[in-house]
């Protein structure tokens, strides 16, 4: 107070700098633009950022736990909650590691929709981030088309499994059920709408002035030490790292599929706002093959050790209902082992690290969720940058609480 | 084996040998061979077993953790061959398949249990026992625990090829009091009927009708009403001999299983009780070679109804229908109010049921003591029939314990009914009659369930089960076996009836501190030599025999105690352990 006073009555007190001593800000965990529900605490010098702590725990549900108190089928809602932007893949992700554990061939037209699904939830996640990242820095129309695309193939993902984002859909040994009736034609009905609406943000975005200034050169990380930090997905191909789990180590049908890999130069949010419209048409591209690959044939594993009887069997015979009753009661029967199975999710590398003990429960579940080391890695992209590029930044890495913080 | 021939004297086990995993009191009607056991070495799948000479290969096999699925075979009873599960391949006779129940291990044999020709019999076997059976697994009481249920899973998962309608047969047969049948159901197993010869020793149920069509029956006019009838369900491999007592009354992976002791002779059979919540559903027998083997009586599978039915559950004072619960604090602050202008005047009596557990007893010991009571009664449930197996005439698990711990306290425990005395104190009221209540001036009870007396008392306040607290009972031969709590859950204000007196001796004014189970057991261990260097954590969970205590009459069958007494140590088994498979007398 008395500072002020004096310097109201110094003249030269208005023409000195403003004091500079280091500043703490909270932003999050309840900001707008903090989504995903986590918490910076930002040490400012004026406008410009000298330290940044992430802190989570704000969307935590003990994913392991809860896991390990399930049968090997109801982990996988759990799993649905982890990116629940793009749930198929989480289920696919952690079905092929039970599967690999087991031994279990999955029939290829199960093979060939878990790679379609897994494709659409990809595009859905990309449209989220860029949707989110076009209205925080202001441009409202990109996120109202982002959301129309998503919401068209949201609306095809609850056709096929009852559900938008909650969708538990995969199984061990194959998925839940075929593709309905008329569905795929659906699908290639709304698919070139969503191309359209990529291409028309493709259009108000990557040549806007406004929106090139404020992500080139904005958050840089270079390839060797984003992979230093874990950076899988995206965030590292835009600093052209060419890794890419499902042309690495291929896995699924994925190799019989001609994609490309696309690659920033920079590692910017740019490059990785870029990146992800490319890989939207990319993933377009898979799924056009897929459906015109996808064989007829059984969509899970004729094994009643594994999949659920039909109902009619369980209805009408003792072997029917007592494989029934065993699998939901005591879950399948997974042998002693460990293993690491990992896919490309929609943010990178999504690993799952699995202990079972020979019994219908896990032993011990771990993920390796993309989305952590990168969120690690946000304060090294956004140290020296200022305040107003935090969110562009934030925006580019797409942290999803649910797999951050499991 | 036989029984005839059992030495009178405690602490020598009858020399006889069978098949039966090497357990003892395995059943007559098997190849016996008089030579001692020795060491056998044999391979099975490979891997070198040490295994008993009177082990069969199903039992070697066990050893070294193969299984080796049967069905019929029980180690307890003679061996019928009948469902074909347990066939297995050896090197004495390549290319044939032999059952591992029936041949006995050789030294060298070399056992396979894998080979493509066992695992096609282990499907062919569960598919043939699955042409008949109906899908009743939704509605079948034994789901969860049905053994065609685990063997399908893991021996056939394959889909029925059957096209035509499944065979219908009788489906609620009832048999006895307590067992119902359903022979569709059946696997023709037999155990049940061995059962009844070998152990029970009362051939009431028979193989009646020829192949596909055979069931198990009854004979005309004679029910299934040996008192040791519930023991068929449980050895009864699938869900077609089931209780009616627990029929449809919870499904079974509902319900907790803890380790506890009869309560419905003096025997003190080890049991399982499960329970849900403040409810216990059934009773099941818990491996001790010296108690009860395997098994349990029927009386004993009903003993959680006065645990769940007509039970004292709120404090209360007054008498009759002046009484008003008043919680637990008012009601023992109303008793140290009668108890105390009395104390030290005399005419003050204790009541002991031998119900109660050693604690509940040391309690009321402690403050009659403390109150200068002049007489003490030992109180209980009245005699009944008793037999020469496992079923006592004393219906108390506890009568050898409050006697002991009488003895402990220096005092006289009469076994007559209450006179002589102007107020009393009862710790439980089993067998305190309404004639002997209304006679008192004053009459204070800890009690489980309402009775004559608890209408008649001036205080009554809500005593635990004994299946709800932890603690010890003497069974009829001297042995000291501890309880846990079973079923966990509160109801109303109950409390265990050491901890009631613990409330009074403190508003009393006697700071005993007896806070815990373990306190109260150390009133009767500092008192009593039976009992020294014992505390309640150190009792092993099959229990300690009191040397001093034993009878020199033995009923011809009942278990007993081998011969020298373990040394007692630290307890080494906690609380909840399963043992092994075999042992909870159940169908696996
Ligand atoms: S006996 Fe077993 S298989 Fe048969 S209905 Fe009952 S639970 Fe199911
Ligand atoms: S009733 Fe049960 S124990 Fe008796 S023969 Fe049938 S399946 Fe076996
Ligand atoms: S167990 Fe050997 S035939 Fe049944």
């Amino acid at each position: 107070m008395t500072e002020y006073a004096a310097q109201d009555h110094d003249p030269l007190a208005l023409e000195s700098e403003l004091p500079s001593s280091p500043m703490t800000v909270n932003l999050g965990p309840s900001h707008p633009a903090m989504h995903g529900t986590v918490r910076l605490v930002l040490t400012l010098d004026g406008e410009t950022i000298v330290e940044a702590v992430p802190e989570i725990g704000f969307l935590h549900r003990g994913f392991s736990k809860s896991s390990e108190n399930s049968t090997w089928t109801q982990v996988l809602p759990y799993t649905d909650r982890l990116n629940y932007v793009s749930p198929y893949l989480n289920n696919v992700a952690y079905v092929m590691g039970v599967e690999k554990l087991i031994g279990l061939k999955v029939p290829e037209r199960a093979e060939y929709i878990r790679v379609l699904t897994g494709e659409i939830s990809r595009i859905t996640d990309h449209l989220t981030c860029i949707g989110a990242i076009g209205l925080e820095l202001g441009a409202f129309t990109v996120f109202l088309y982002a959301i129309e695309a998503r919401e068209l193939l949201w609306d095809r993902i609850a056709e096929l499994s009852g559900a938008r984002v909650t969708v538990s859909w995969m199984r061990v040994g194959g998925c839940a059920n075929d593709i309905p009736p008329g569905w795929v034609e659906k699908l290639v009905e709304c698919l070139p709408r969503v191309l359209e609406l990529t291409d028309e943000i493709d259009v108000l975005l990557t040549r806007n002035r406004i929106f090139v200034d404020r992500t080139r050169g904005i958050g840089v990380i270079g390839g060797d030490e984003a992979i230093d930090w874990g950076f899988t997905g995206p965030c590292l191909r835009a600093c052209g790292v060419n890794y890419d789990v499902r042309k690495a180590h291929p896995y699924s049908v994925y190799d019989r599929i001609d994609f490309e890999v696309p690659l920033g130069s920079n590692g910017d949010t740019y490059d990785r706002y870029v990146l992800r419209l490319e890989e939207i048409r990319q993933s377009h591209r898979i799924i056009q093959q897929c459906l015109e690959q996808m064989p007829p044939g059984p969509i899970i594993v004729d094994d009643w050790r594994y999949a659920l009887p039909p109902k009619k069997d369980v209805f009408s015979s003792i072997e029917g209902v007592m494989a029934h009753f065993k699998l939901i009661m005591e879950g399948i029967q997974v042998p002693p082992g460990e293993i690491y199975a990992y896919c490309e999710g929609a943010n990178g590398e999504l690993g799952f690290h699995i202990v079972s003990n020979g019994k219908g429960k896990p032993y011990a579940i771990q993920v390796r969720a993309p989305g952590f080391p990168i969120l690690s890695g946000l304060p090294r992209l956004i140290k020296g940058h200022m305040v107003a590029d935090i969110i562009p930044i934030f925006d580019s890495i797409n942290m999803i609480g649910g797999e951050v913080e499991q | 084996m036989s029984d005839g021939g059992a030495p009178k004297t405690p602490g020598t086990q009858p020399a006889a040998v069978s098949t039966g995993g090497g357990q003892a009191g395995a059943a007559a009607g098997q190849a016996s061979i008089a030579a001692p056991p020795k060491t056998v070495r044999l391979e099975v799948d490979g891997r070198p077993v040490e295994a008993d000479s009177r082990d069969n290969l199903i039992e070697a096999a066990r050893r070294i953790g193969v299984q080796i699925p049967y069905f019929c075979y029980h180690p307890r009873l003679s061996i019928a061959g009948q469902c074909r599960m347990c066939l297995v391949e050896t090197s004495d006779a390549p290319g044939r398949l032999v059952p591992g129940c029936q041949v006995r291990v050789k030294e060298g044999l070399k056992v396979v249990t894998t080979s493509p020709a066992v695992k096609e019999n282990q499907r062919g076997c569960m598919e043939f026992h699955l042409v008949n059976h109906p899908v009743d697994c939704a509605i079948c009481d034994e789901s969860g625990e049905c053994k065609l249920q685990d063997y399908y899973m893991e021996y056939d998962h394959q889909p029925t090829r059957i096209r035509t309608y499944k065979l219908n047969k009788p489906k609620r047969e009832i048999f006895g009091p307590l067992v119902v049948y359903d022979a569709e159901r059946c696997i023709m197993c037999t155990r049940c009927v061995r059962f009844m010869d070998e152990i029970a020793q009362e051939p009431q149920l028979a193989v009646v009708q020829r192949a596909t069509y055979s069931l198990i029956a009854t004979f005309p006019g004679q029910p299934l009403d040996s008192k040791y009838s519930g023991n068929t369900v449980d050895i009864c491999p699938v869900g077609a001999l089931l209780n009616r007592d627990f029929r449809f009354q919870s499904r079974v992976w509902f319900l907790n299983k803890s380790p506890s002791v009869c309560t419905g002779c003096a025997n003190g059979c080890n049991v399982y009780v499960e329970s849900r919540g403040t409810v216990a559903y059934r009773e099941l027998p818990r491996r001790n070679e010296e108690v009860n083997q395997v098994w349990m009586c029927d009386e004993g599978r009903l003993t959680h109804h006065p645990v769940n039915d007509n039970r004292v559950e709120w404090a209360r004072q007054g008498r009759g229908d002046a009484a008003e619960s008043v919680g637990p604090r008012l009601a023992v602050e109303r008793a140290v109010e009668l108890l105390k202008p009395l104390a030290g005047k005399g005419g003050i009596g204790i009541y002991i049921s031998a119900q109660s557990t050693m604690e509940e007893a040391a309690a009321a010991l402690l403050l009659g003591k403390e109150l200068g009571a002049e007489r003490y009664f030992l109180g209980g449930k009245p005699a009944c029939d008793e037999d020469e197996f496992l079923i006592r005439a004393d219906k108390n698990p506890n009568t050898r314990g409050v006697k002991l711990a009488g003895e402990a306290f220096g005092v006289r425990v009469e076994d007559r009914p209450p006179e002589g005395v102007k107020a009393m104190f009862a710790m439980r009221t089993d067998g305190l009659s309404d004639a002997v209540a209304q006679r008192l001036e004053l009459l204070v009870v800890a009690s489980q369930n309402e009775d004559e007396a608890t209408r008649a008392a001036d205080v009554t306040l809500p005593c635990m089960a004994v299946y709800e607290q932890d603690g010890t009972l003497v069974n009829w031969y001297g042995r000291l076996q501890r309880v846990w709590p079973s079923v966990p859950a509160q109801r109303g204000d109950t409390a265990p009836g050491w901890l009631w007196v613990e409330r009074i001796l403190a508003g009393l004014g006697y700071t005993h501190q007896v806070k815990s189970t373990s306190v109260a057991f150390q009133l009767l261990s500092a008192r009593s030599a039976d009992l020294a260097e014992l505390t309640l954590e150190r009792i092993p969970e099959q229990g300690v025999v009191l040397p001093r205590l034993l009878p020199a009459e033995w009923p011809k069958r009942a278990p007993r105690p081998s011969a020298p007494q373990a040394p007692r140590g630290p307890q080494t088994t906690p609380p909840g352990t399963k043992v092994g498979d075999e042992a909870s007398g159940g169908s696996r």
